[in-house]
């Protein structure tokens, strides 16, 4: 009897065992190995660099710039320590000596709060992390992250965009080339998984898996750095000069389209882009409607000209005096007016009435179709992303009105970038360039060339060569000769559009413009300058044509042009 | 008359010679302490291998630094306020030679 109760004791003893070990083996086996692994493995996220972007030179004009913050574990300080490492901190980081007592009382305060992890300091130098770390402070460790570089400061803001977060902390681009490019820039972080030993080493002999990061893409742009500071410089000196509410200011290379200079005043400085108002974020080049004024003449000349409806020696006769349609009288912007004037003349004394003759000889259909061609009422697909188009109206809903206004480029909208591009194709003999920023986009394994790329043939070459020479009798003969760099063949026209406010035109608020491009024989740049209700005088001829000028007289001297005259 | 010599046949051994036996122990003593050993630096690598990858970062960041300090002082702005400081100005009028 005694066996048997010494057998049976020794059963359920071993069977408690069996059943114990099938919990552990086998009901809780996944939970425990997913424990162990967290003891044994450590996992290392390693952070994709995001890309630079550079002008066309390849130098810096964004790259990310590591940066340190400085946190504390209170609860892994001894009290009478906290004070001590407080002091030691304060010394490094304290730029002026006098405040050091200070800024160790606030570590100090930091450091003595009831919480597990406290930050101390945010953005210290690499520098003043090793100097930390040499002190060898229980309880006191880093984090990295890393914060975009602009070498040119505030340079270029309203083209780059600025690097934000999303709705989940995140790294994020908006606006411009960093919101465009955004999915290329930043690239795609990676793991690294490790055996770790009692001490938290690594364990070469232990299991290793890693998936490398891939850093971002660079993006190489058409931008090129010297014409960017000689537009930057001179636009902010024109600001002041003319007294403008705003100025902004665009070069492209009409042969292929690509921007080599983009600016907008007021700007804002992308690294603090959160202390300005929203309304700074968009690109004014690409994203403000405006009407263009005069500057518009030259494309309804082109227009009338390709269709063969007018001759450069046609004459106005319309243009004796002022114009009266549906109630509404259309004026010269000086009130003089040249009888049986030529369409040379028109452009060069920028007649209104002349223009409204040559609308009425385009007439609606062919107008309509020649602003689509143009690349008007639709975007250009340019590589940024705010870039928006202002609508036409539907041509059922135009009067006769709207079609003279429109001649002379008032009652019709489009952006800076639209209208660059459209004279462009006069300069280059009538290709309408797709416009880009981006040059290459490139990696460690490879880079993508962006092409040029020809949108449309939209005015025949010999087209293009006579509205040219208009132009360059605007600039010799027209309101702004004495602001031309001598000795020049420039080709350019003025614009000064009325501001439409509250259903009526305001005759003291204009938009100044200027638009042209040189040499105009083989033109390097086609550049556009707009003066947003300048104050100094409402006309472009007096405020937009100089500050083109100059830039122009810069721009000739850094292509190395000599004057052909 | 023929002597016919009596043939024995040996028998033969059982199991391995005792010298293959010792020669095994041996071996897998030394294989033994190998590991021991092997196993012993590779933990003092592991911290060795912490350490350079703690540096290549650092390195790697110090890099990334310098790279953007010399874009800093590449810079058009730093450059045309350096050259104003130095006296240098915008050339009033230009002559070609041709």
């Amino acid at each position: 009897m005694r066996i048997f109760w010494i057998q049976t004791v020794f059963l359920l003893f071993f069977l408690s065992i069996i059943i114990r070990l099938f919990y552990w083996q086998v009901v809780r086996a996944e939970f425990l190995q997913s424990q162990a692994e967290n003891q044994h493995f450590t996992d290392t996220k390693i952070d994709a660099t995001r890309g630079n972007i550079l002008f066309s030179d390849e130098s810096i004009l964004a790259s990310s710039n590591p940066v340190f913050s400085l946190y504390g574990l209170p609860k892994a300080i001894a009290t009478d320590q906290k004070v001590k490492v407080a002091y030691l901190i304060a010394k490094v980081l304290s730029e002026d000596p006098t405040e050091v007592d200070t800024f160790a009382k606030d570590v100090t305060a930091k450091l003595s709060q009831n919480l597990y992890w406290v930050q101390l300091e945010k953005n210290i130098s690499i520098e003043q992390k090793k100097q930390i770390e040499n002190l060898n402070l229980p309880g006191i460790g880093f984090q990295q992250g890393s914060t975009r570089f602009y070498p040119e400061g505030s340079s270029s803001a309203h083209l780059l965009g600025f690097l934000g977060s999303d709705a989940r902390g995140a790294s994020k681009g908006y606006f411009g080339l960093e919101g465009y490019f955004d999915g290329e820039l930043k690239g795609m972080s990676g793991l690294v998984r490790y055996e770790r030993d009692a001490l938290g080493l690594p364990i070469l002999i232990g299991n290793f898996f890693a998936t490398e990061a891939r850093d971002g893409k660079d993006l190489v742009l058409n931008i090129d750095r010297s014409i960017q500071f000689i537009i930057e410089k001179n636009l902010k000196a024109g600001i002041e000069k003319y007294g403008a509410k705003a100025a902004s200011a665009v070069v492209m290379d009409p042969a292929t389209g690509g921007i080599l200079a983009m600016a907008s005043f007021p700007s804002y400085d992308p690294l603090k882009y959160f202390n300005y108002p929203k309304e700074y974020f968009k690109n004014p080049v690409v994203a403000d409607q405006y009407e263009p004024g005069s500057t518009f003449k030259v494309l309804v000349m082109a227009a009338a000209l390709n269709e063969d409806l007018v001759q450069p020696d046609t004459r106005c006769d319309d243009c004796s005096g002022p114009i009266s349609i549906g109630g509404f009288v259309i004026r010269t912007w000086n009130n003089k007016y040249f009888p049986d004037t030529n369409l040379k003349d028109v452009i060069v004394h920028s007649d209104n009435t002349g223009m409204v003759f040559v609308g009425r000889k385009l007439g609606l259909d062919k107008f309509y179709s020649y602003l689509g061609k143009f690349g008007f009422g639709k975007t250009s697909d340019i590589d940024l992303q705010d870039e928006s188009s202002p609508d036409i109206r539907p041509k059922s809903d135009w009067r006769e009105i709207d079609l003279a206004t429109a001649s002379f480029g008032q009652g019709i909208a489009v952006t800076e970038i639209q209208m660059v591009r459209a004279v462009a194709a006069i300069a280059n003999g009538g290709n309408l360039m797709e416009p880009h920023v981006v040059r290459e986009v490139k990696d460690e394994k490879g880079s993508f060339e962006v092409k040029p790329k020809v949108k449309d043939k939209v005015i025949k070459d010999s087209v293009a060569q006579i509205v040219k020479e208009m132009m360059v009798a605007a600039v010799e003969e027209g309101e702004a000769k004495v602001f031309r760099p001598k000795g020049f063949r420039i080709a350019g026209k003025t614009g000064t559009a009325q501001i439409p406010v509250a259903g009526h035109y305001d005759p003291n608020k204009t938009i100044a413009s200027f638009v042209g491009f040189a040499p105009a024989d083989d033109p390097k740049f086609v550049m556009l300058v707009r003066y947003d209700e300048p104050s100094a005088s409402i006309f472009g001829s007096e405020t937009a044509a100089p500050t083109f000028f100059e830039i122009a007289k810069q721009l000739l001297l850094y292509y190395k042009i000599a004057p052909s005259e | 008359m023929t002597i016919i010599k009596k043939f024995e046949t040996t028998e033969p051994k059982k199991g391995f010679s005792k010298r293959y036996i010792v020669l095994s122990i041996v071996c897998l003593f030394v294989l033994m302490l190998v590991e021991i050993w092997a196993g012993n630096n590779v933990v003092a690598y592991g911290e060795k291998f912490d350490k350079l990858s703690s540096i290549a970062k650092t390195l790697h960041l110090e890099n990334q630094i310098l790279e953007n300090e010399i874009a800093k002082y590449e810079s058009l702005n730093n450059v045309a306020s350096k050259s104003a400081e130095l006296g240098f100005s915008q050339a009033e009028s230009i002559q070609y030679i041709r």
